[in-house]
Parts: C-alpha cells; sequence; structure tokens
C-alpha cells in the first residue's frame, strides 16, 4: 500500500489560496428597496429554462423504468464513492475494487453478468457517454466529477438505445450536475476516514449573464487488506452556462484528473504482470448550444472532446527459474534448465500504456407538435482512437467510427395513455448498420396509478476488448532457439453485435407518502458474446506457452424477474428507500458462459431509512443485503452478504460560519464479507465529513 | 373638491356610486372629458395592442364620443395635454409618472402599472385619489390561489418568498390563503446571496411555489435557478405572467393588453362625466391564463384543459373586484 503523498503539500497550499480568494470576496449586496417596479418586471420576458433531457419526462410517462437519486439521498447515503450509490438502484449489483486488471475500480452492473468490466451501460455525465471504447466500462474513480456536484442521477433500468444509444444495452446510468446558476459562493470540504483521505474546493459565481463553477479535487484510498489497490486521483473541473439572451444559451464544461492506480497481485500473477503503480490521466472539453426556436420547439447542439491515457509499464520477475520451473514436468530438468538459459534476457518490459480519445458531436431537436403529441429526433457522429500497443499488438492508432440517427415519439391518444415509440439507426466500423426500436403503453388507472406495458430492443456492439484484442507476450531467447509467446488474446474481429429484446409490465403508483415502481421484465439475449480459449493457436516460429482467448457470439441467455422500489414518506420527517430485485438468468452454460447463471445475486435488498430531528441534525442508516453471486470476468463465488451503514449529520449556520459535519461508519457491524470475488473481502471503515459554506 | 377631501374612501364610492344611479351628478369643478389621451413611453407591443384593443371597444360601444389620441412621451421636457377636457391613460410607469406631474385635475388612469408603483408615484405626486387611479399589473390573490385549487385540488402548503417590495404584501396573502384553505409558508429575501438557500428552504417545506412579483426575486436573472431548483425539488411555480410560464413555470393567471384595454375603456366611458371620480385602483377585471403542459407532464401533475379550467376560476370568481387598501 502507498501511503506517502509528495502532492499533498501542493494541495493544500491550492486550497489555502483558493479560500483566500473567497475571503476576499466583497460581502454579498444588500437589497435598495428604493427601486421602483416597473412593468416590465411582471410582463417583461424571462430566458426559457432549456433542460438537459432529451424529452423530459415524470417516471409515470416514461417508456422504461426509471430511478431518481436526487442529491439528498446521495448525501444521505454518505458515500464516499459515486458507484457505491448504484446500491440504491433495484437490481444493480456494486462491488468495490473487483478485477485484476483494473484493481481499483467499481463493478457496476445490472441484472446479470456482472463482470469487472461490465460494459453494457451507457453512462453520461451532462449528455457526456463516458464509457471506455478499449472495454466499454467505465473507470468510475477517474471520472472528473465531485459527488458535491450532483443535482441527480436517472437511471434507466432496461435497455433505451432509441433515446441514448450505443451501449444502452442493460441500462442507463444519466448523471447530471448542478447547474452553475443554482450555486454561488465558496465551499471547501475534507474527509478522513480509515485509508482514505479527500479535500475538494469549489467556487460559483456570475460574471454578468455567465454563470460559472470551479471545483478542484483530491482524494486517496488505500483500498482493501491484501489488495495492490491503492487509488490517488487529483481533479479540476469547470462549468459555465453563459445566456446569450432569452432564445439561446451557450454552456462549457471541462475536467482535468490525473493520479495513480495500483495494478497487479502477486495471487493473480508473479511472473510478469507484477504489482505497480501506473498514473492515469484524462481531460474532456464541451460546449453546448441550446437554443429554443419557439414555445414548442428546442434545439442543441453539442461536441466534446474527451483524452484518458493510462501510464503502464511493466516489467516481469526474472524468467529464467520461471521457464525452467514450467518446462521441467514436460522435457525434464536438464532440457528445461537449458531453456531457462536461453532467454535473451531475465526479464521483458512490457509497453501497457493505453490512450483513448472521443471526438463525438450531437445535435437533437425537440418539439411539441400538439397538447397530445411531441417528439425527439437527432442524430451523432463519433469517433474513437484507440492507442494500445500491448493490447491490439500494434503501435497504430485504431479508430473507430459511429453514426447514428434516433427519433422518439410522444403520443396521448386519450387522457389515459400515453404511447411512446422509438428507434435508433446505428452504423459503426465493428458490425455495420443496425436497428433498434422500441415501444411502450403506459395506461393510467388513475392518477395515481400506471401500467406500463414496454417492450424495447438494443444492440451491443462489440468492445475492442471482444473484437480487436491481440495481446500476447513475447519472451526473446537465443539464436536458434525460437522465442515463446504467452498469449493473452487473440480476437477473432468477426463479432456480431449482442442484441436484446426487453418485455416488461410495470406497476407505478404514487400515494403522496408512499411511492411504488414495481416490474416484471423478460429479457431474451442474442448472440451472446463470451470468451473461450482457442487450444489450436499457432504462430510460426514461436513457441506457444500461453494460449490465448477469444470472443465469439454464442446461444441465448434469458433474463428474467422481478424489481421493485418503494419511497414511503412515513412522517414529515422520516423517509424510507426500499429496493427489492429478484433475477433468474437462465442459459445453456456449453452455449454460453460458465456460471452465467450464478452472475448475479438472486436477491439483493437495499433500503435507506433517513431521519431530521431538527433544521442541525439529521441521520440516516442505509442496509445492503445480496445473495450468493458467481461473477464472471474475474469474478468467483461468494455467499450472500450483508452491510450496513450509519450516518450522522450536524448541520451549523452561523453568521460567518456555514456547513456541515457529518460521521460515517460502513460496514457498521463489521461483517467480513466477500464482494464480487474470495480476494475481496470488505471490512468496517469509518469517516468523518467536514464541510463549510462561504 | 369637497368630497375629494374625505378621507373615508369606502364612503365617497358610495356617495358617488348614490349620484350617479340617481343620475343627478353634475360636474362640480372638473368638466366633463371628450377625448382620451393614452400616453406611452415607447410604441411596445404590448401597448400598440392596448390601444387597438382601446379604439375598438370604444367604436363598439354605442352612444360615446369619446375621441382617441395617442402620444409617445417625449424625451425631454414636459408632457403636454389638453389638461382640462381629457383622460389620460398612461401606459406603463414612466409615462404614470409624467402623467402625474399634470395639472392636479387632469384626471389620469395608468395601465401596466404595479401595484407598489402606483402607491410610490401617488406619495410623489400628491395626487388625489379621485382623479387619479390606475388598473394595476398584480392579479388578487385569492385569483391566483384559485388557480392555484383547480389545477392542484389536493395541494394546501404554498410557499412565498417575499422581497423588499413585496413583503408589504405577507399580511394580505395570508389573510386570503386562510379563506382559500391554504397555509403559507414564506421565506424573506435580504440580500441577493439569500434567495437561493431560503428558495430551498422553502420548497423543503411547501408543495408549491406562488409567485409573488418582486423586482429582486423573479427577474431574468433569477428565473433559470429558481426554476431548476424547484424541478429539482418536483414543485411546481405558479408564475403571474405568459413569460414565467414559458421558462417552466406550471401555469398563471395573468391579463393581457386586450383585456386590460377592454377595463379602460369601460372605465372611461362610465367616468366621462365625471372626471373627478375616477373608480379607485383596480384589480384587472378579464384575466386569462396560461398553463404548462410540458412542465406538468415532467412533474407527474395531469392538467386539465385550459378552457377547463378558465372555466371553473370564472365560476369562482367573486362578483366584486378586489379592492387595494390604500398606503
Amino acid at each position: 500500500m502507498m501511503t506517502t503523498n509528495k502532492y499533498a503539500p501542493l494541495f493544500l497550499a491550492l486550497l489555502a489560496v483558493y479560500s483566500q480568494f473567497a475571503i476576499a470576496e466583497e460581502p454579498p449586496a444588500i437589497i435598495a428597496s428604493s427601486v421602483d417596479v416597473s412593468e416590465e418586471d411582471y410582463i417583461g420576458e424571462v430566458p426559457a429554462v432549456l433542460t438537459v433531457s432529451r424529452l423530459s419526462q415524470s417516471i409515470a410517462d416514461a417508456p422504461s423504468a426509471v430511478t431518481v437519486i436526487d442529491r439528498e439521498t446521495i448525501r444521505a447515503a454518505g458515500i464516499a464513492d459515486l458507484p457505491e450509490i448504484f446500491r440504491l438502484v433495484p437490481g444493480f449489483y456494486v462491488a468495490a475494487n473487483a478485477g485484476f486488471v483494473h484493481n481499483t475500480n467499481h463493478v457496476v452492473s445490472y441484472h446479470g453478468m456482472a463482470t469487472a468490466y461490465a460494459g453494457a451501460m451507457q453512462v453520461l455525465i451532462n449528455g457526456r457517454s463516458v464509457y471506455s471504447p478499449l472495454y466499454g466500462g467505465v473507470q468510475w474513480s477517474e471520472l472528473p466529477i465531485a459527488i458535491a456536484d450532483i443535482a441527480r442521477i436517472e437511471i434507466t433500468r432496461g435497455p433505451n438505445a432509441a433515446s441514448y444509444g450505443a451501449n444502452s444495452f442493460f441500462g442507463v446510468i444519466n448523471i447530471i450536475t448542478l447547474s452553475p446558476a443554482e450555486q454561488s459562493g465558496a465551499s471547501v470540504s475534507a474527509m478522513l476516514g480509515n485509508g482514505r483521505h479527500k479535500a475538494f474546493a469549489r467556487y460559483a459565481d456570475k460574471v454578468g449573464d455567465a454563470s460559472y463553477r470551479i471545483t478542484a479535487g483530491y482524494r486517496d484510498d488505500e483500498g482493501l487488506d491484501n489488495r495492490n489497490d491503492f487509488k490517488r486521483t487529483r481533479l479540476l473541473n469547470g462549468q459555465v452556462d453563459y445566456r446569450v439572451d432569452n432564445k439561446n444559451n451557450l454552456e462549457f464544461e471541462f475536467g482535468f484528473a490525473s493520479g495513480q492506480r495500483e495494478e497487479g497481485g502477486l495471487q493473480f500473477d508473479p511472473y510478469i504482470f507484477l504489482p505497480r503503480t501506473k498514473g492515469i490521466e484524462n481531460n474532456f472539453e464541451l460546449i453546448r448550444w441550446r437554443h429554443s426556436i419557439s414555445d414548442n420547439s428546442d434545439f442543441s447542439l453539442q461536441a466534446f472532446h474527451s483524452y484518458d491515457n493510462s501510464n503502464d509499464n511493466v516489467t516481469s520477475a526474472n524468467l529464467r527459474p520461471v521457464v525452467t520451473d514450467i518446462f521441467t514436468p514436460i522435457i525434464g530438468p536438464v532440457a528445461a534448465a537449458a531453456a531457462g538459459a536461453s532467454l535473451l534476457q531475465d526479464t521483458v518490459s512490457i509497453n501497457k500504456d493505453v490512450t483513448t480519445e472521443r471526438y463525438d458531436i450531437e445535435v437533437q431537436h425537440t418539439f411539441t407538435l400538439s397538447t397530445t403529441l411531441r417528439g425527439v429526433w437527432g442524430g451523432s457522429l463519433r469517433n474513437d482512437t484507440v492507442y494500445a500497443p500491448h493490447y491490439l499488438g500494434s503501435n497504430k492508432k485504431d479508430n473507430f467510427d459511429l453514426q447514428r440517427l434516433f427519433g422518439h415519439a410522444e403520443w396521448r391518444p386519450f387522457a389515459a395513455a400515453v404511447l411512446n415509440v422509438g428507434a435508433m439507426v446505428e452504423h459503426n466500423s465493428f458490425t455495420g448498420t443496425d436497428i433498434s426500436p422500441r415501444a411502450s403503453l403506459n395506461f393510467k388507472l388513475n392518477p395515481n396509478q400506471t401500467i406500463r406495458f414496454g417492450v424495447s430492443t438494443a444492440q451491443r456492439t462489440p468492445n475492442y476488448l471482444e473484437n480487436e484484442f491481440n495481446q500476447g507476450v513475447v519472451i526473446p531467447r537465443t539464436a536458434p532457439n525460437p522465442p515463446l509467446l504467452a498469449q493473452y488474446f487473440s480476437d477473432a474481429h468477426n463479432l456480431k453485435p449482442e442484441r436484446i429484446v426487453s418485455k416488461e409490465i410495470a406497476y407505478l403508483a404514487d400515494f403522496g407518502q408512499l411511492t411504488l415502481d414495481t416490474r416484471l421484465y423478460y429479457d431474451n439475449i442474442h448472440d451472446y458474446i463470451k470468451s473461450v480459449v482457442n487450444s489450436s493457436f499457432a504462430v510460426p516460429g514461436f513457441i506457444v506457452v500461453k494460449n490465448p482467448r477469444f470472443f465469439m457470439n454464442a446461444g441465448d441467455v434469458t433474463i428474467n424477474g422481478f424489481e421493485a422500489q418503494a419511497k414511503w414518506r412515513m412522517q414529515d420527517n422520516t423517509n424510507l428507500l426500499l429496493n427489492y430485485a429478484r433475477v433468474h438468468i437462465s442459459s445453456d452454460e456449453l452455449q454460453t458462459a460458465f456460471n452465467i447463471t450464478k452472475s448475479m445475486p438472486r436477491n439483493t435488498i437495499s433500503a435507506l431509512l433517513t431521519h431530521r430531528f431538527n433544521p442541525q441534525w439529521d441521520c440516516s442508516i442505509a442496509y445492503y443485503q445480496t445473495s450468493a453471486v458467481a461473477a464472471l470476468g474475474d469474478g468467483n463465488d461468494v455467499g450472500s452478504a450483508q452491510r450496513t451503514d450509519a450516518r450522522v449529520a450536524y448541520k451549523f449556520n452561523a453568521a460567518h460560519l456555514k456547513g456541515e459535519v457529518s460521521a460515517v461508519v460502513e460496514n457498521l457491524f463489521n461483517e467480513h464479507y466477500q464482494e464480487f470475488a474470495d480476494y475481496n473481502t470488505l471490512k468496517r471503515r469509518a469517516r468523518v465529513n467536514l464541510r463549510l459554506d462561504f | 373638491m369637497l368630497l375629494n377631501q374625505h378621507k373615508n374612501n369606502g364612503l365617497k364610492r358610495r356617495l358617488a356610486t348614490l349620484m350617479l344611479t340617481l343620475g343627478i351628478f353634475m360636474p362640480i369643478l372638473a368638466q366633463a372629458y371628450n377625448s382620451v389621451t393614452i400616453v406611452m413611453s415607447a410604441p411596445t407591443p404590448a401597448n400598440l395592442a392596448f390601444i387597438d384593443q382601446f379604439k375598438t371597444e370604444l367604436a363598439n360601444t354605442k352612444n360615446n364620443n369619446l375621441s382617441v389620441k395617442v402620444m409617445e412621451l417625449p424625451e425631454t421636457g414636459r408632457l403636454v395635454v389638453a389638461e382640462n377636457s381629457e383622460l389620460v391613460i398612461a401606459l406603463g410607469t414612466k409615462a404614470l409618472e409624467e402623467a402625474s406631474k399634470l395639472k392636479h385635475s387632469t384626471p389620469v388612469m395608468g395601465v401596466f402599472i404595479p401595484h407598489p408603483t402606483f402607491n410610490s408615484v401617488l406619495v410623489k405626486s400628491h395626487r388625489d385619489r379621485g382623479n387619479f387611479s390606475a388598473i394595476v399589473l398584480d392579479q388578487p390573490f385569492a385569483r391566483q390561489m384559485t388557480l392555484i385549487k383547480i389545477v392542484l385540488p389536493e395541494l394546501n402548503k404554498l410557499g412565498v418568498l417575499l422581497g423588499p417590495i413585496s413583503s408589504q404584501y405577507g399580511a394580505k396573502i395570508k389573510e386570503k390563503a386562510e379563506d382559500s384553505g391554504y397555509s403559507i409558508f414564506e421565506e424573506n429575501i435580504k440580500q441577493e446571496t439569500d434567495l437561493m438557500p431560503k428558495l430551498k428552504q422553502l420548497l423543503d417545506v411547501s408543495d408549491a411555489l406562488m409567485a409573488i412579483p418582486d423586482p429582486h426575486i423573479y427577474t431574468r436573472e433569477t428565473a433559470q435557478p429558481i426554476i431548476l431548483t424547484s424541478y429539482r425539488y418536483q414543485k411546481p411555480i405558479f408564475g403571474y405572467s405568459q413569460s414565467y410560464v414559458r421558462a417552466g413555470a406550471l401555469a398563471a393567471v395573468y391579463s393581457s393588453s386586450k383585456q386590460l384595454a377592454q377595463q379602460a375603456a369601460e372605465i372611461a366611458i362610465k367616468s366621462q362625466q365625471a372626471p373627478s371620480m375616477l373608480p379607485p385602483l383596480q384589480a384587472p377585471k378579464y384575466f386569462s391564463i396560461m398553463v404548462n403542459y410540458q412542465v406538468g407532464r415532467s412533474l407527474n401533475i395531469p392538467l386539465m384543459e385550459e378552457s377547463v379550467i378558465y372555466k371553473k376560476m370564472l365560476e369562482a370568481e367573486p362578483t366584486e373586484l378586489e379592492e387595494y387598501e390604500p398606503i
């Protein structure tokens, strides 16, 4: 575990400068009451508020199951890592520090096929897609975003390619940050916990018609016991909303993150990919123009660029004794010793650098044709480039292009019914052109209760890992001995997209104090992409010492189950959020993947109870329970797990000092349970947070 | 003059009504007017629509010989009208301020005037309420509450943000809310930086936000944060203008230029023979509503057709117009 931090003084200095800057601000203007009110204050034009969403719909009208996690829930859950919040979404499986390639990353997986590299979800931050082209998943801890800046998270449970495009296969996570116009002043916060530190500073203000926010942050985490999973992140992000006039808004966003991640583990690989620390760095820039064409029609144009780099150079252990040991049972001790001696060098060095870059431009047009018909349509162009010499077996940058057109209409044939239909047409460099249609009917039994019938389809384009990997390690030897080749992946480049057809019946109710969101679903996945070992792998001139895996389209997988979410306002100051999900996966495991039917806990329960004693004090208790699971992709059998988190917070609001101090105990009863795989043991961890607002 | 000096407005009104009813009213000092001069600071679409409709209303009414003149406020110098035989209709605050400097016997009626502004102009000009009146832009609170009741019958906790200007209405709002069965939660904004935190406190406890005009609270600049924050809390805003509804409020009751013109024309005709007896300050008599169905859907609020809501509102209207307390 790494404990030293050479950047801490620098960061503290930054914080100090920052807070001085904030304190030096002029005192807030006292409103003069002598100004006369003019008629303009009553009848003057007000700029339309152009929302972030494609087609803003209430949950009762939406074509799929949507869970909204608001700011207050995020605060009450007391999370330290963003992906932890998804434990409060029915059907999600979340696990800390899974996998043995991205040791520090969370698994966030919805309703099946949990893997360390879960790549079947679209993840957006303010409409910007952040999943990696390399393996389709998200490096959660590397996102340059502060939890405190998040306004809400909308999670679509189920495929929604028609609205959100590529990778919207199992679900969509849409993270929406606060508009800078909603924030003002400075805020600094710090967290001190077992093996964890965090410090954040934010400043928001207005200059004329522009509101802006800048957030800087630092966090580190030693990770779990017996895992090489320290992580450290520094981040900076900014957002500017500029109101050009009543009809036009320009928004700019940028973010930057850098840091270190530990990788490797002797229990997984004591020979080549040894424990080490890699550097990570990413940034993005985004510009969005929103234009109100009329009262009934809005247009937006968004363009962004993102860049992601991990700097990872590995030097193996001394391979001579390793080779000797491996060959001894096969060719006898004498020849094996000669094989060991034949290596050109003791070690091999591997350049595991990965650089990905994304350019994306998107237009959309939202319109209302009548009180019963409205819609959205648009299109986007994307270019991903990947430079990953070790994984792709080439020093060249590889290009992936994606174009799509999407449309979605909402029609109310009569007051109690909402019909949603939509489709996306996508063309990409790997699998050509596909279409993903969807349709749903929401029927209101009465103003409080809705029944929804839906069918949605999506395609999942294979990612680089599945389609393009050619990952091997060559161990050169002295002439005339042919070099040894350990091949990890050797993809066949011939995959079809995975297809999902999801059918559901949902019942939604809103009785004021109690809201319910329940659904039964039946999903069929066709052309499931699985990895298999190529045991006949051969390369002329090499001795293959490890047979690679490659990906192929295999049989069908069926996932069905039940999900429920209840929000109960027990009293004015007491709220309960309760989630339950039951998942059943069936498949022919010879055709698909071993353990696939166990790749999601059969039952998951989560609950969040919050109580406010008075304006100063509040507390919350979170409870998470999962039954046994055997995750795919680096996972293995783990038993059922229970975890209880407790949080207590005190808000203070004195004349010159406002803020909050809170304490969180994660895993209160110190259950030593395993998550994702038997190598991840979770224990009790506590932390205190302090936030000051100026 | 005797009557006008009377401190009791209620009595004055009753006497005036009595005399009008009996038909024995004779001009005492001021002469009856035979023309109307409409003064505006600029030919805005709202003002032009008003003038258009005002003329139409006069033309459609028999038994009046009123002629209409329209003038823009001179950029410099004083406003000049035929002060002894005219009713001056001042469109907007600036026009009213200028008109208030005319000879005190000239009857002046303001239109498109915020209620607080009328009061301050009245005080500054030392004019008399008898021939200095207005149709204010402020909708009666009871009418706004009727709209809320029709749109969201189950709601009972109304939040209001009051600023330096609107704080004077706090008591009145509470009184009207009591009549309508609402609990009012209010937050007073004393400095700009209070706005967002106080709005959040308010949204925590109330079911909806009822916007009361105040130039320090509801501005072009604050519209976005107020609407976004309310949306985040999933609480609707009831506004006071079409543009606020377009911007993201759920609904509003407002009066259009044409509706104000109709009311103004009625007054002009009725007071022709008694120019020093203009009716007291009036709330808009005719009104419209506007509903943002998009917002309703986003907040999962089922909304009736605008026409149905409007009909229900007309049924709920009291026969007497709200009259404002004098300062």
